[in-house]
């Protein structure tokens, strides 16, 4: 199935914005996602295609609302309950 | 070690699949089914495909450089896009 990262080519999404591409984080949560997941892949809890696949499969709608590292944070949970690391559930409101 | 040894060299024609798999993939939509130019093998990697279900059976398969024209990935223009496509992905092509 297409999904919804695989955009390549479609027009409307408007210009991309890199006025701020100077700043590797807009909060201390991306920094602390962004170590998260290189934590997780060093231990081999996941590795890098699992985790691609993990943001690739989000709803659509979610998918698109959600910003850079809360894709990233959204598949770390789904792979840290996939694997029965957490309870399921227990990172809903981080 | 690698699974498969690699089977085009630079200047091959290739074209890459065209169906719409239900896993994770590395080649996206605009560049199936279509028709490249292999620009240089680039080394092997565990084929993401199944790597990406959490299996540890994945095979070490050759990646390539392909260049695509732009007339053929997009109907219109000038410039060339190069995919880094593992070897599975693609097939010899002969020239249309």
């Amino acid at each position: 199935m297409a999904r919804i990262n695989d955009v390549g080519g479609m027009t409307g999404f408007g210009v991309i914005d890199t006025s701020d591409d100077a700043e590797p984080f807009h909060a201390d949560w991306e920094a602390r996602v962004f170590a998260l997941q290189r934590a997780l892949l060093v231990k081999k809890v996941f590795n890098l295609d699992e985790f691609r696949d993990a943001i690739e499969t989000m709803p659509p709608q979610e998918y698109l609302a959600a910003s850079y590292y809360e894709r990233w944070f959204h598949a770390i949970r789904t792979l840290l309950e996939r694997k029965g690391v957490i309870e399921p559930g227990a990172l809903d409101h981080a | 070690m690698p699974d498969t040894t690699a089977v085009f060299a630079p200047g091959d024609l290739v074209r890459t699949y065209g169906h719409d798999p239900v896993h994770h993939t590395r080649l996206p939509r605009y560049a199936r089914g279509k028709l490249g130019v292999v620009v240089e093998p680039e080394g092997f990697a565990p084929l993401a495909d199944v790597r990406s279900q959490g299996r540890d059976d994945a095979p070490v398969e050759m990646i390539y450089a392909v260049r695509f024209s732009a007339r053929e990935l997009w109907g219109e223009g000038d410039h060339e896009v190069v995919l880094d496509l593992s070897q599975s992905y693609l097939e010899a092509a002969d020239v249309r």
